[in-house]
């Protein structure tokens, strides 16, 4: 790369500054090839992931804004027919675009971006992030009651794949872009970057890994600094003043979290019921499936309640600031599941992140409403009961107890409600947990016929360790520093095949009855046992590693000391292959 | 149908970042143009639901004002006007509920300029709704010292005001003084503002401070009807009976139908009659003044009495009823042959004993009965400005 170039003769006068020229821009792209080992490459084309997915989403957003306002007009004033011909006819061309253009776009985009992680090696084909995007901006736009979020996630990483395999760079790190996509996709549509990161790391990636941290935030943030700079640092809420006085009033948030998760496992229930058997039904029918969704949602707001089209971020804000009773509030929960489960069971792209916040504000405020009706002496505002029911539903109906917690917290900037919404997402992460055993992003990808790891299951998959197949201590432990036949002596009345050698000053070693005996025989009594052994000490371990970390050393030692961490030198018990295999297999 | 993109090329890290970077800067450039035209379009279809709002809410339909101004927000969600007019309508729409929304959109404006006294002011008023003193006297202050786009000084002048009327609501009147005490040193030479300050003072009880302003309206406009019941009432209140009977004559000649000036000054012309502590009248004017004054004395305990149903004269063998009113008949009874020397020039004290009774005599009446009319309450008038002076 960095080959010499011929300078040619020195007659040539002209020729000498020019080789100058060349030589520089070459040394310096060789210098900075080196610079860029493919670890700190990765990391810069995070931040690269994040600019071109926040463009992607400001993009999304404003393709959403556009349908919906030339569609539909403002929401507050827009009348008449129009709120359920439109849906309705939007459903129809959406169902068109689905089934001939972008067959890839159906289902969530969480899941796609896992089965790309876990099954297609990173790849998510372009032309998803093509089709989820305009037709997700149709079907949202024209009012079908699905959320920005997921197609957002979804565009992001897509966008990241067909970025990593244009560069061809490797297939380890081409499976983590996916992800990094995702970020920041759900990063900008949220505009709560630590949410977006906490969500694809517990849902789509499912374990920490420095590795894969660093790019993840990276290019969360920068996909949010670039929505951000374009639309605004506005948050998607305005939050009221939201206090937690009593502790006492913490049995009220609990209430809310059971009735949380109840409404939860409804709601995971009535899809997980209805997709397989729209699905089953005669491919005609699934060009009307989302027009029929569509005609669904534009008459519930014809009848009254315009709220549940769309995100429904407008009406979350204004149940935030107590505009409406408590039936109102419930009435919109009830009303947003309907419509939601079927815009989503029909097959429209879109998602569930808005939807689920939607109907946990409702819930939130509904039952805040009720509690202060029986129990005036409550001081948990309106605000602060629906902005905890946006986090209840988020933790029982998507699994994710961790970003439900942050997201409230990111989304309200108050740390002060910290307490409540621990305490209700727990109640409401339980119920749903023991109510409906298959999280709801597991139980769509085996509806689709994939088998992903459960990442719930992962989480609570209990680890077998070293200290479960350790044997105790032996009766018999040789020492390296006395001689062989007294070391021989000490084991003639044992029957183990092999025993542990302490070695000096530390360390451990293995000899076996057979080896041990031959020495005797050889005439070799008279030396020390520790300098008749091999050189290399054995590997020692430790209680608690995972017993997957034993596994490397049993074929190559009959015995594997485990010692303490504090002093090497004392033995806690050992390990023989037979010992760990009977454990994985018990 | 498969779609690809185009293969990148040099497995170059440096000209595969340059290419990004180029990319990227497309990117925003392109994005940033759609955004502008985007926004252009938005803001356009913005003001004009903005002006919807606007007169829906100038002519008092607040629900349609508040679509409107919901609208208009839709179309730009960081307009601070518009949020600012929402959250106005938002509050004058009578609706308890309402008010946490339009909080919640004037503290995020305040947030963002927490100089901006158009929205200290609007938080002020929402304080003010809510009836929280504290808040509403900081952000009326806010108000006072923020930055104002027009006309800053009226601007301040009218917030201290509203503050002023607010307190005097709430029934501060001490902190509505020391607002006041400001309001006075920044008012601009027109009567109509002194004859507003004057009026504040007058109801937050300072009479000096009323007298001051109403004296100032009166030296702008000497014929000011207003400003001179108001220095009449405040001169009454001030127990300057001569000089309110003044003005409020002037008064009432400016404006014979100003029914208050005329109670004022029969008021005030009853107490000049009444009192014998008069300076310019003769010893046996004010004998006769005392004279009189002690036999109304009686007359109102034994009007009072009878309204109580209290014999004031128990017959022999009846067991005296105990009460404020027995007392004072009994010191009133005391007191009566003390009349008979009220001519001789040695008894200096004796007016002032004599009148004591009958001061006590409508005090106490007053307090069981309920307040006088006429004389009594001319008498009881002068005897509260006699306590006040001895204070």
């Amino acid at each position: 790369m960095s080959s010499p170039v011929s300078t040619g003769t020195s007659s040539a006068p002209s020729a000498q500054p020019v080789t100058v020229r060349m030589q520089i821009p070459r040394r310096l792209f060789a210098t900075l090839e080196g610079v860029f080992n493919e670890e700190v490459f990765f990391l810069i084309l995070s931040v690269f992931i994040g600019i071109f997915s926040g463009l992607a989403v400001v993009c999304f957003r404003l393709a959403i804004d556009w349908m919906h306002l030339a569609l539909l007009g403002p929401l507050p004033q827009t009348h008449g027919w129009r709120l359920f011909a439109v849906p309705a006819l939007a459903g129809l061309v959406v169902a068109v675009l689905v089934i001939h253009v972008f067959p890839g776009i159906r289902g969530s985009g969480v899941n796609q971006t896992k089965a790309a992680l876990y099954i297609f090696n990173g790849i998510i084909p372009f032309r998803t992030a093509v089709g989820k995007f305009l037709c997700a901006a149709l079907a949202i736009g024209s009012g079908q009651s699905l959320g920005p979020e997921d197609p957002s996630l979804q565009i992001g990483a897509s966008i990241a794949s067909a970025l990593g395999r244009q560069l061809q760079i490797s297939r380890e790190k081409l499976r983590l872009m996916a992800p990094v996509g995702a970020a920041a996709g759900l990063a900008a549509a949220f505009n709560a970057p630590i949410s977006a990161v906490l969500f694809v790391i517990e849902e789509v990636i499912g374990r920490w890994s420095a590795g894969i941290l660093g790019s993840v935030v990276l290019s969360a943030v920068s996909s949010v600094v670039i929505v951000r700079w374009f639309l605004g640092s506005e948050p998607l809420f305005r939050i009221p003043v939201t206090t937690f006085k009593r502790p006492t009033e913490l049995v009220a948030y609990a209430v809310l979290g059971i009735v949380g998760g109840l409404a939860s496992v409804a709601f995971a229930k009535s899809i997980g019921y209805l997709r397989p058997r729209l699905s089953a039904l005669p491919r005609w029918t699934q060009y009307f499936q989302p027009a029929l969704a569509g005609l669904l949602v534009g008459l519930i707001a014809f009848l009254g309640a315009p709220q549940i089209m769309g995100a429904g971020y407008d009406s979350m804000d204004q149940a935030m600031h107590g505009q409406y009773a408590w039936k109102i509030l419930a009435i919109l929960a009830v009303l947003k599941i309907l419509a939601t489960t079927f815009s989503f069971v029909s097959g429209s792209p879109g998602g569930m992140f808005a939807p689920t916040l939607f109907i946990g504000a409702m819930l939130g405020g509904a039952v805040g409403d009720v509690e202060r009706m029986f129990f005036p002496h409550l001081t948990g505002s309106t605000g602060t009961y629906v902005l905890i029911g946006m986090g209840v539903l988020f933790a029982g109906f998507l699994r994710v107890p961790m970003t439900s917690v942050f997201m409230v917290l990111e989304v309200s900037g108050n740390y002060e409600i910290i307490v409540p919404v621990i305490v209700a997402n727990t109640f409401s992460y339980l119920i749903s947990r023991s109510l409906q055993h298959i999280p709801i992003f597991d139980l769509l990808t085996r509806q689709d016929g994939l088998i992903l790891p459960s990442l719930e299951e992962n989480r609570e998959e209990t680890i077998l360790r070293v200290e479960d197949a350790m044997l105790a201590v032996p009766a018999t432990i040789l020492s390296a520093q006395d001689y062989v036949d007294a070391n021989y002596h000490r084991v003639v009345g044992s029957t183990d095949p092999a025993f542990l050698v302490r070695m000096h000053p530390s360390g451990w070693n293995v000899i076996s009855r057979e080896q041990l005996q031959r020495l005797f025989k050889e005439g070799k009594g008279e030396l020390m046992l520790g300098s008749v052994l091999p050189k290399q000490f054995l590997p020692s371990l430790y209680p608690d590693l995972p017993l997957d970390s034993a596994l490397r050393y049993v074929n190559n030692y009959p015995l594997i000391p485990v010692v303490n961490r504090a002093d090497s030198r004392r033995l806690e018990g050992m390990i023989s292959r037979e010992s760990v295999f009977n454990k994985y297999g018990s | 149908m498969s779609w690809r993109l185009p293969k990148l090329v040099p497995r170059s890290a440096p000209v595969i970042l340059l290419v990004l970077t180029l990319a990227a800067a497309t990117g925003f450039a392109g994005v940033s143009h759609l955004v502008t035209r985007f926004t252009a379009n938005q803001q356009s279809r913005g003001r004009k639901l903005y002006a919807l709002g606007l007169s829906a809410a100038s002519a008092g339909r607040y629900e349609d004002a508040i679509s409107a101004f919901r609208a208009a927000l839709t179309c730009e969600p960081a307009n601070s006007q518009y949020q600012l007019s929402l959250a106005r309508a938002l509050r004058d729409s009578n609706d308890s509920r309402r008010l946490d929304e339009a909080e919640s959109y004037l503290v995020a404006l305040w947030q963002r300029t927490p100089q901006d006294a158009a929205v200290n002011l609007a938080l002020a008023r929402v304080a003010a709704h809510r009836g929280s003193v504290e808040d509403a006297t900081r952000y009326y202050h806010n108000a006072m010292y923020g930055v104002w786009n027009s006309d800053p000084d009226g601007n301040r002048r009218r917030a201290r005001i509203e503050l002023i009327q607010f307190l005097l609501k709430k029934s501060a009147p001490e902190r509505a003084e020391s607002e006041l005490m400001a309001l006075a040193t920044s008012l601009p030479p027109e009567a109509d503002e002194h004859l507003q300050a004057a009026q504040l003072f007058a109801q937050a009880q300072d009479n000096s401070g009323a007298l001051g302003q109403y004296e100032e309206v009166l030296r702008l406009d000497p014929v000011n009807a207003a400003a001179l019941a108001g220095t009449g009432e405040a001169n009454y209140r001030s127990g300057n009976y001569a000089t309110a009977e003044h003005y409020l004559q002037d008064a009432v000649n400016a404006d014979p139908q100003d029914a208050n000036s005329r109670q004022l000054l029969a008021s005030s012309e009853e107490i000049l009659r009444a009192s014998p502590f008069h300076s310019h009248i003769s010893d046996a004017e004010r004998n006769r003044r005392i004279t009189a004054a002690f036999a109304r004395g009686e007359q109102r305990l034994t009007e009072c009495a009878q309204q109580k149903g209290i014999n004031l004269t128990p017959g022999p063998g009846a067991v005296p009823s105990v009460s404020p009113l027995t007392t004072l008949q009994s010191r009133w009874s005391a007191t009566k042959p003390d009349l008979a020397r009220l001519h001789s020039p040695a008894e200096t004290a004796l007016p002032d004993t004599i009148m004591d009774v009958v001061f006590q005599i409508e005090q106490q009446t007053a307090a069981i009965c309920g307040p006088p009319q006429g004389t009594d309450l001319a008498l009881l008038l002068i005897s509260q400005k006699r306590e006040a002076a001895a204070r």
